[in-house]
């Protein structure tokens, strides 16, 4: 459970959330929409413990992290698996080393175990070719798949974090990625998917919150979102042709 | 810039740059990247620094050579060539290279990775960004600046003899006798201390300005452009202070 006790933030004096309160299952699909700016990110780097509120609390699993050192933040990082906005892949590294990062630093396997591992989840997303190119050498589509990879390599989390995962992809690629975030939390866990795009958050999650100004303009499902009355809302609706059900 | 800003940035500078330090002596210690950054400021640089030293050697002997023959005293160009190279020019034209080629590059890389997402990455994955970015950057400074800074004072002595002996038509043989004669205890430690103290400054400043890279592209660019003219401007400075605390101490009189 992570839950925004009252949580405000705000970069110098640019004030980004207002008194935030939200609370969110370990097992809930949630899409987080809003327009460029808005604080999305901020989000799920608050989540992480990546920068501190202002004001209010975070809590996970009832654990307050908002106090935390880095060091003991690392337990609550390791619950989640996280793509930022773009991948971030390191851009020094092949494929290979950007999945085996945290293999090399936190287990003692060895050279064929980690090679062998790699190849697995690789596959496991789809893109067991690409194991030998650089990043830059990838299209946005495997891009994007790296990353998950990557960020599945210690295991599986609790919970799955993904920041705007289809921005930037063509239809069939955006489609792809949405089928594997289906796929991955099949089995019950949930994620949280920051997008500005409806379409795609219509395909995978089944609750939907939409920031503005710095609060929450809408918390429910599908329905609701598509019937609301926000005419900040219905700008982001109506740019969709929503076609039927997804990709679930 | 409000004083308050300015105060806290400064703090969070010193506070960097003394975990970094504090990082070389400390576990874990990721000795790849450093010799990753080692290969990167020391073996990338050695062009660029030999072009400049050689060209400044040369340029040094020849000025020399023009004001001294007026007085009658060309065969001192040996003697203050050298002593100019070891104990002031040579360190800090091979820090000035330092900072173009290998601190603008630390500061345009780490900006680009927070900006990239990557630092937030690398601490998400339970890695100190100090450790893991910071201290193999300084590390590889305090190694390879003073070792360019040996290889750059040789080239620019190299630049000094040719002029002195080809175009100054001196003797080569006394070139090289009075370097030898200037390659005191003294002399050396005054050059050689600082390479260290620049290597430190260069790539805590750099890496500092870095890290804290906000805003996109211009963001960016001005972390790169604050970091190479900080840097700069504290080679400068810290050099004068040095020279004036080393004279004193090597017990030069001036
Ligand atoms: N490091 C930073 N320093 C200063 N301001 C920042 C920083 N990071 C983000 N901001 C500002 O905070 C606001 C919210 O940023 P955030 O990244 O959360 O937005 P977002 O909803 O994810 O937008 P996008 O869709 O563009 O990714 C933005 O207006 C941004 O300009
Ligand atoms: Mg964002």
């Amino acid at each position: 459970m992570i839950v925004f006790d009252g949580v405000s933030f705000s970069y110098g004096s640019r004030s980004v959330l207002r008194g935030v309160h939200l609370s969110v299952g370990f097992h809930e699909r949630v899409a987080v929409l809003g327009g460029s700016g808005e604080g999305k990110t901020t989000i799920l780097r608050l989540i992480l413990g990546l920068i501190k509120p202002d004001e209010g609390r975070v809590l996970i699993e009832g654990d307050d992290i908002t106090g935390k050192s880095e060091e003991g933040l690392r337990d609550v990082r390791m619950k989640f698996s996280i793509v930022f906005q773009e991948g971030a892949l390191f851009d020094s590294l092949d494929v290979k080393e950007n999945v085996a990062y945290c293999l090399r630093e936190y287990t003692s396997m060895s050279e064929e175990e980690i090679d062998a591992r790699v190849r697995e989840i690789l596959g496991s997303v789809g893109v067991e070719q690409a194991i030998h190119l650089m990043p830059e050498e990838l299209s946005g589509g495997m891009h994007r798949r790296v990353s998950i990879a990557r960020s599945l390599a210690l295991g599986t989390p609790k919970m799955f974090l993904y920041d705007e995962p289809t921005t930037g992809l063509d239809p069939v690629n955006a489609d792809n990625i949405c089928r594997l975030i289906s796929d991955l939390s099949k089995d019950g866990r949930g994620f949280i998917m920051v997008t500005h795009k409806v379409s795609d958050a219509l395909k995978v999650a089944d609750r939907f919150i939409f920031l503005k100004d710095g609060s929450l303009l809408f918390d429910g499902d599908s329905r609701g979102l598509l019937h609301t009355d926000a005419p900040e809302i219905r700008m982001f609706v109506e740019e969709i042709n929503y076609q039927g059900p997804g990709c679930r | 810039m409000d004083i308050k800003g300015l105060l806290s940035d400064l703090q969070d500078f010193y506070a960097l740059s003394f975990r970094g330090l504090l990082g070389i002596v400390r576990r874990p210690f990721y000795f790849k990247d450093a010799m990753i950054q080692m290969d990167y400021a020391g073996a990338g640089s050695l062009v660029i620094v030999f072009i400049v030293d050689l060209f400044v050697g040369m340029a040094l002997s020849l000025q020399l050579s023009a004001e001294l023959s007026s007085l009658g005293m060309k065969m001192y160009i040996g003697m203050i060539v050298g002593i100019s190279v070891v104990r002031e020019l040579g360190p800090v034209v091979t820090a000035l290279v330092f900072t173009g080629r290998v601190g603008a590059g630390m500061a345009s890389e780490l900006g680009s990775m927070v900006l990239g997402h990557q630092v937030d990455t690398i601490r998400v994955f339970g890695f100190d960004p100090v450790k893991k970015l910071v201290v193999p950057r300084i590390v590889s400074s305090l190694i390879m600046l003073p070792a360019l800074t040996v290889i750059g004072v040789a080239v620019s002595l190299l630049g000094g003899y040719y002029i002195a002996v080809f175009v100054s038509h001196q003797s080569g043989t006394f070139y090289w006798s009075s370097i030898r004669n200037i390659l005191t205890m003294e002399n050396v430690l005054a050059g050689a201390i600082k390479p260290f103290i620049f290597g430190y400054l260069i790539s805590s400043i750099c890496c500092y300005m870095g890290l804290s890279t906000k805003g996109g592209a211009v963001g960016l660019r001005q972390s790169t452009t604050m970091a190479v003219v900080m840097s700069i401007v504290m080679i400068i400075i810290s050099d004068f202070l040095l020279t004036r605390v080393l004279l004193y101490v090597l017990g030069f009189s001036v």
